[in-house]
């Protein structure tokens, strides 16, 4: 009986180790092997380079660029979702009317793919018959055929903006869900005692969201690192690599340059990265779990 | 400190009446408990006054100044939560000072006067720890500690020692008694508990399906039930009941051959319930018996003895409190006496006929 039940685990386990196996963990350790090479991703003939590419990485301005470009990237596609997110989640706690309405309507974006969704802005922000620019001419009075994707100065916050419009959703759901798990004593603690909206707000709520906006970051930390999608539907890492974060930039060595080596370099780079923003989150999160238990 | 008076107040949800029409002052720095069945509107009626809830119906004064439309904040209640309810993320001292933060009291001021109070509930060197590094008993008294730095007129307690250990709701029974007597301050404390309410109070007011069944001091309850709901619920264990009937003109114990005559002379009625109380149930001679009765469990517990009893004037088992030295064993046949001068008699409604 426990020598069938050992087979049973050890079958059951053998497809999704394979899976990882296969599809995390020989990828993750062969491009850190191609860093060290020269391959060109279609050559099976490549030399080993040591460190050089590494050293590139150092000397390399787009690299730089790509890396300004993907911390502003992050803390936007961080700091506005959760920011909007727990903004909507506390208006529609308030009990205001049709909240459960709303509350579907901010949801809806999440269920869309990335390409759905930079699609659907890149006609918002279409220079001549666009939402975007329309709505200024009727405000203003004056069309300004501006083209927010083509432009250096607006590209990247453009795609943010359509990044935060589907990502809210989400912070937003996350944020009732902590919202409701708030004790209903400790806030008639707060009316006995004479909070104010705002006073309650901020020395109960969003203390007490502490778990819930842990988990928000995380995610949104998570999706903004794997924030490719959307670039590269709304702006492929253009224009003149203004929108160029460190994915695009890897991508756009490996596959555009063919210079999978390079690329392999900046893919461990970008690993490493994530790899410590992890290590902090999970500190921070041992932190509150002592806390809130 | 100042008086409470609800006058004629009720409360529905919806089709649901929870609490109708209740009536009750208390005094100057009284200590009023309300006792009652779980369901039975205590909460209900104890967040009624706090302005948590509001009424459905009906009046409510503190300290002569009707209240029923103010917020919470303004009646100068504080209130003390089964749940503790301190927030997770402050220190003992910043939710022992909460009220007087939102008030933008100055910080000095806040910190002398949370001094002050933990120093009274002896928790001056808890005051830099989180709630979770507190004990049941410890968080308890943070919370009573957030509730008398304001100086409130009234305390509110609602069940705060029904998630404490049975040795920690004793010593903490006792430091509430303690801070009653030292700050004299009006309190209305909620409790199931029989004991607590008994120990505690100066006045109890027995609820029941939304309504009061007595007001009284606990040994005038105890000693004279107004029904037998509050005879039934006030003292542990609870008091026995046993049927009257009348057969052929004579009055009997149940459906016992034993006949009621000769305890209760006075009582013509055609059916009641007779109640006595396990200490006024004695061991007799069998020429003076009022019952016979066969042994069944003893629980010996140190300082007395529990008897339970089998007799045919009662489905369910007798209790008689027996001295500790008592030597009666399962199966023993006995007779029993009712202790005159404390025998109860109710009508069919339960209403009390008489204590004799």
């Amino acid at each position: 009986m426990e020598r069938s039940t050992g087979y049973w685990r050890v079958a059951l386990l053998a497809l999704p180790v394979t899976v990882f196996a296969v599809f995390i963990v020989w990828p993750l350790f062969s491009s850190f092997y191609y860093s060290f090479t020269d391959w060109n991703g279609f050559n099976p003939d490549y030399d080993f380079v040591g460190f050089t590419n590494y050293a590139k990485i150092i000397t390399d301005k787009l690299f730089l660029n790509a890396v300004i470009n993907t911390v502003i990237w992050m803390l936007a596609a961080i700091l506005l979702p959760t920011a909007l997110g727990l903004a909507l989640a506390l208006l529609i706690d308030s009990r205001v009317p049709g909240g459960a309405l709303f509350k579907s309507i901010f949801y809806l974006p999440i269920c869309l793919s990335a390409v759905v969704v930079g699609q659907i802005w890149i006609w918002i922000y279409q220079p001549d018959w666009g939402l975007l620019n329309t709505v200024i001419a009727q405000v203003t009075g004056d069309h300004p055929r501006y083209a927010w994707l083509a432009k250096p100065d607006t590209a990247l916050g453009s795609v943010i903006v359509a990044w935060s419009w589907q990502q809210t959703g989400l912070s937003m759901v996350i944020f009732l869900a902590g919202l409701t798990s708030i004790p209903g004593d400790l806030l008639e603690v707060c009316e006995i005692e004479g909070a104010n909206v705002w006073q309650r707000t901020r020395i109960v709520v969003i203390p007490l969201l502490t778990p819930a906006t842990v988990v928000v970051v995380a995610l949104s930390v998570i999706n903004s690192l794997k924030g490719f999608d959307i670039l590269y539907i709304m702006t492929g890492g253009g224009p003149f690599h203004s929108s160029d974060t460190l994915a695009m930039h890897m991508y756009n060595e490996s596959f555009k340059k063919y210079l999978m080596g390079y690329g392999s370099a900046i893919s461990v780079v970008l690993f490493l990265i994530a790899l410590t923003v992890i290590r902090i989150y999970f500190r921070e999160l041992r932190r509150v779990d002592e806390i809130y238990g | 400190m100042a008086d409470i008076e609800l006058r004629n107040v009720s409360k529905h949800f919806g089709e649901a009446e929870i609490i109708n029409g209740v009536d009750f002052k208390a005094g100057h720095g009284e200590f009023i408990v309300f006792v009652g069945p779980s369901g039975c509107g205590k909460s209900t009626l104890l967040r009624l006054i706090t302005g948590l809830d509001q009424v459905s119906g009906g009046q409510i004064l503190i300290g002569g100044e009707d209240v029923t439309r103010l917020r919470p904040s303004q009646r100068g209640v504080a209130m003390v939560f089964q749940s503790y309810a301190l927030f997770p993320h402050l220190s003992v001292a910043e939710n022992i000072g909460f009220g007087l933060r939102l008030a933008k009291l100055p910080k000095a001021e806040i910190k002398q006067r949370v001094r002050e109070t933990a120093r009274i509930l002896r928790v001056e060197d808890l005051l830099d720890r989180k709630p979770r590094q507190l004990s049941g008993g410890q968080r308890q008294r943070v919370a009573i500690g957030r509730s008398i730095i304001r100086n409130p007129k009234v305390f509110l307690f609602d069940e705060p020692l029904s998630n404490l250990d049975a040795a920690l709701r004793v010593l903490m029974r006792l430091e509430i008694a303690r801070l009653h007597k030292r700050l004299g301050t009006t309190m209305i404390y909620v409790t199931h508990d029989q004991t607590e309410a008994m120990t505690l109070a100066d006045r109890i007011v027995v609820i029941n399906r939304g309504r009061i069944e007595q007001i009284g001091s606990p040994i005038n309850l105890y000693d004279a039930p107004a029904n037998r709901f509050v005879a039934g619920f006030i003292g542990s264990p609870a008091m026995n009941f046993v049927e009257l009937s009348r057969r052929e003109g004579d009055c009997y114990l149940g459906a016992s051959d034993q006949g009621a005559d000769a305890l209760l002379p006075q009582f013509t009625g055609e059916a009641a319930v007779l109640g006595v109380r396990p200490e006024h149930v004695m061991l007799a001679d069998a020429d003076m018996a009022d019952l016979r009765a066969t042994v069944e469990i003893v629980e010996k517990l140190g300082s007395e003895t529990m008897v339970y009893l089998q007799t045919k004037a009662m489905d369910t088992p007798l209790t008689m409190r027996a001295p500790p030295e008592s030597r009666l064993a399962p199966g023993e046949r006995v007779s029993l006496r009712f202790e005159r001068g404390h025998i109860h008699v109710f009508d069919h409604e339960g209403a009390t006929i008489s204590t004799r």
